[in-house]
């Protein structure tokens, strides 16, 4: 096998690619800006310069040529090389600042000349705590700076678009924008203009940046000149705590990250899955984080004499166990949802089931040409596929209404779903009806329910979710509700704060946590009252109940998602081939 | 308030021309805001947007390209661009007094433009005549050299009739001895 040696380790390889890939790969490090695995290589950035070298072979014998002390002979390139750009060689022998004097060097005079004009408020930078320039410059900067005179000044706090906002001054031209409008996203709405000193990336004289996934350019800029317009100067990264997640938002089932403070998202970033978004997300996905803070069900909601109050869960609970005893099987009508977890769409079949309901409806939230090229689908939502696995009955926008309109059905339950926003239906045509709602946020459905029962977000509970390409991937819980606790709860990631806070910090309160329940434990909880056997424990019993009686989604767990990314199903039977 | 910028069947006869002498378009970029700066007097970002747009290209890009050069005027300048090199070796020999004299006599400031449209200043960096410093260029044209004051003066004399000065063939010292 192919062999290259790494500051005088070595290591095999099968296939070709590029010196630096290779050394993050495993898991050295070799400081880099402008370098992107998804993007173009323009090795503008110079900072991660190494030794190159290659072991000279004997043409005849085949062997490496050996010096008097019996060591390989190795024939340098001239000057250091960039890593980034470099592809590697069987017999290839790089040096970076561990074992080259001169790579050190290098590298510290690199960022010398990259921070001349850079205006090192880091203070007041966002980008502060991840930033790829503060950082490199802790590990691999010079002492101070040479360059004792003015800096020079270009445009601030310029607006480039709706999202994003750039400070030309902290930029490095490493190019990294510019190459995801022409390379990822195609919009071509950035350049670089100027030269020297006084270049810095901008858009167009009289265009705006709005593309659909400008956000991106500020999660790739490796310094504050990109900031989002939204997050800017809320939240400092090391007070957040960050937890891999799913975006509901969408079909797509991209892979994200919930950055957490205080139990409230600050922001949401995409998260790597090569198999579904790669390094990206659409702008539009992040904006979900405020559907996990605001407008949130705390408590449940009951309607006394046509108004909507506040009552207790177990005042909950009884109501229901009250209702669904006052009617037949048959007169209750389900409305499962492509929105909710496939625990929490399942829990709810599984638990009517054992009352004698079987049939479960559910209406799609498709919108034709919604969806893109790149990340977009015309389904809104995350779990459609889901629904289907369980086999619920998939219904249109119109037939779902001539069912909420039937008058043979008593009781109608929703689950976590803003259905009625998205059904044409009459007021009057649901008042002969008890209406009751699993809701996370309040909506058009919960304003016009009867009885509305607070659910856990995706961002508080483990859940897993179906997309469009049939891939199941999971959650994890990332805000505390009112009934759980991160430092209880494994799953939970725990913060500095979570860790250091006290009640007298700023970002410590007990404020954001809503007062809500997954649905599944919802149902349990019920079914104590209603003496049903239905002891789910946890959202793992549910998936492992899902997993044993559903051939398609045999072996499922929540271990296999988290190790694999997410599991690519086979949901519908193969297509016939015709020949 | 932007004035309407079109090419006639001329200029994107000429441009065709252009095009099909590069593999790729983007290379055409350079000669065609040439020629749209030769039509138009500058190439102000809506020639660019002319130029993108004949080419099939970003914005974005054309604006990258034309920012670079300080040969193509990004802003309406006057009749005659006096670009005046400051870089190393005209500073030495001279070439801010030069700049600075050209200031005092024309009211303006490098980078403005005199009230009657007539002449602009740019202070610029090298221009490749290092030999004959300190020098001056006229409109992406002639190069003025050996400058003192008294030959700027009639410089701007004879552009303010329009006379452009004459092509200027000086031979290097090396030359002059083996003659
Ligand atoms: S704004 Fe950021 S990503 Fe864009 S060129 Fe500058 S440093 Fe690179
Ligand atoms: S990473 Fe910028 S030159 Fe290699």
């Amino acid at each position: 096998m192919a062999e290259i040696i790494i500051d005088d380790k070595k290591f095999e390889f099968e296939e070709v690619g590029k010196v630096l890939q290779f050394i993050l790969d495993n898991g050295m490090d070799l400081p880099f800006f402008c370098y992107h695995p998804s993007l173009s290589i323009p090795a503008n950035c110079r900072q991660c310069f190494i030794e190159a070298g290659q072991m000279v072979k004997d043409r005849e014998s085949g062997e490496y040529e050996l010096d008097e002390d019996g060591n390989p002979v190795i024939r340098w390139f001239p000057k250091l090389m960039t890593a980034c750009s470099l592809d590697m060689a069987d017999g290839m022998v790089i040096k970076t600042h561990v074992t080259s004097e001169k790579v050190k060097v290098a590298q510290a005079d690199t960022l010398e000349l990259i921070l001349i004009n850079h205006p090192l408020d880091c203070p007041i930078c966002d980008q502060a705590g991840e930033c790829p320039l503060q950082i490199q410059t802790y590990k691999y900067g010079p002492e101070g700076s040479r360059f004792e005179h003015k800096k020079v000044h270009k445009p601030k706090r310029i607006q480039l678009g709706p999202r994003v906002i750039l400070d030309a001054e902290r930029c490095i031209n490493c190019t990294r924008c510019v190459r995801f409008t022409d390379e990822v996203s195609k919009t071509h709405q950035l350049s670089i203009v100027s030269r020297g000193d006084k270049n810095y990336p901008i858009t167009a004289e009289g265009q705006v940046f709005d593309d659909p996934y400008s956000l991106n350019t500020v999660d790739i800029c490796p310094v504050g000149a990109l900031t989002s317009a939204d997050f800017r100067f809320k939240a400092r990264v090391w007070e957040m705590n960050q937890t891999p997640s799913i975006d509901v938002t969408n079909g797509k089932g991209v892979n994200i990250d919930l950055w957490t403070r205080d139990n409230l998202v600050m922001r949401i970033t995409p998260r790597f899955n090569k198999e579904v978004n790669d390094h990206w997300m659409p702008d539009i996905g992040r904006e979900a984080y405020r559907l996990f803070n605001e407008n949130r069900v705390s408590k449940p909601i009951i309607k006394l004499d046509g108004d909507q109050v506040r009552s207790s869960w177990n005042n909950a609970f009884m109501t229901v166990s009250e209702k669904i005893s006052s009617v037949k099987s048959d007169e209750i009508l389900l409305i499962g949802s492509p929105y909710a977890s496939l625990e929490d769409n399942y829990a709810f079949q599984n638990w009517f089931n054992r009352l004698g309901v079987s049939d479960v409806y559910f209406t799609p939230h498709i919108e034709k040409g919604y969806g893109d090229d790149l990340l977009l689908v015309d389904d809104h939502a995350p779990n459609t596929n889901g629904c289907k696995a369980l086999g619920f009955k998939e219904v249109d926008a119109k037939k779902m209404a001539k069912l909420l309109s039937d008058e043979s059905y008593k009781a109608v339950f929703i689950l976590g779903d803003d259905l009625l926003s998205r059904v044409d239906i009459d007021d009057s045509a649901l008042e002969s009806k008890y209406l009751v709602s699993f809701a996370t946020n309040h909506t058009e459905t919960t304003k016009k329910s009867d009885l509305v029962i607070p659910i856990t977000s995706s961002a508080e509970h483990i859940g897993s979710y179906i997309n469009v390409d049939e891939r199941i991937q999971r959650t994890i819980p990332a805000k505390e509700t009112m009934y759980t606790n991160r430092k209880l709860d494994l799953e939970m990631s725990m913060g500095r704060l979570d860790h250091f806070g006290t009640k007298f910090d700023n970002w410590v309160s007990d404020k954001n946590r809503v007062d809500c329940i997954p649905a599944w434990e919802v149902l349990v909880r019920i079914g104590n009252e209603m003496n049903l056997e239905f002891n789910f424990a946890s959202p793992q019993d549910v998936l492992e109940d899902i997993t044993d009686k559903i051939p398609a989604l045999e072996n499922v767990s929540y271990d296999r998602m988290d190790k694999e990314n997410g599991i690519a199903l086979k949901l519908s039977a193969p297509k016939s081939v015709t020949t | 308030m932007s004035k309407e910028y079109t090419f006639d069947k001329d200029d994107l006869k000429k441009i065709e021309e252009i095009k099909s002498r590069y593999p790729e378009v983007t290379p055409a970029v350079m000669p065609v805001l040439w020629l749209a700066q030769d039509k138009f007097g500058h190439v102000e970002p809506a020639v660019q947007k002319l130029v993108a747009d004949t080419l099939g290209l970003p914005q974005a890009h054309v604006q990258g390209v034309a920012s670079f050069y300080t040969q193509y005027y990004k802003k309406e300048k006057g009749k005659f661009v006096l670009d005046v090199c400051t870089s190393f070796s005209c500073q030495i020999c001279g070439g801010y007094e030069i700049l600075d004299h050209l200031e005092n006599k024309l009211g303006i400031k490098a980078g403005e433009t005199t009230e009657d449209g007539m002449f602009s200043i740019q202070s610029v960096e090298c221009l490749g005549a290092c030999g004959y410093a300190p020098m001056l260029q006229v409109t992406n044209d002639k190069y003025v050299n050996n400058l003192t004051t008294e030959k700027v003066d009639s410089l701007i004399e004879n552009l303010k009739q329009g006379k452009m000065p004459e092509f200027e063939s000086i031979p290097m010292p090396q030359h002059e001895t083996e003659s």
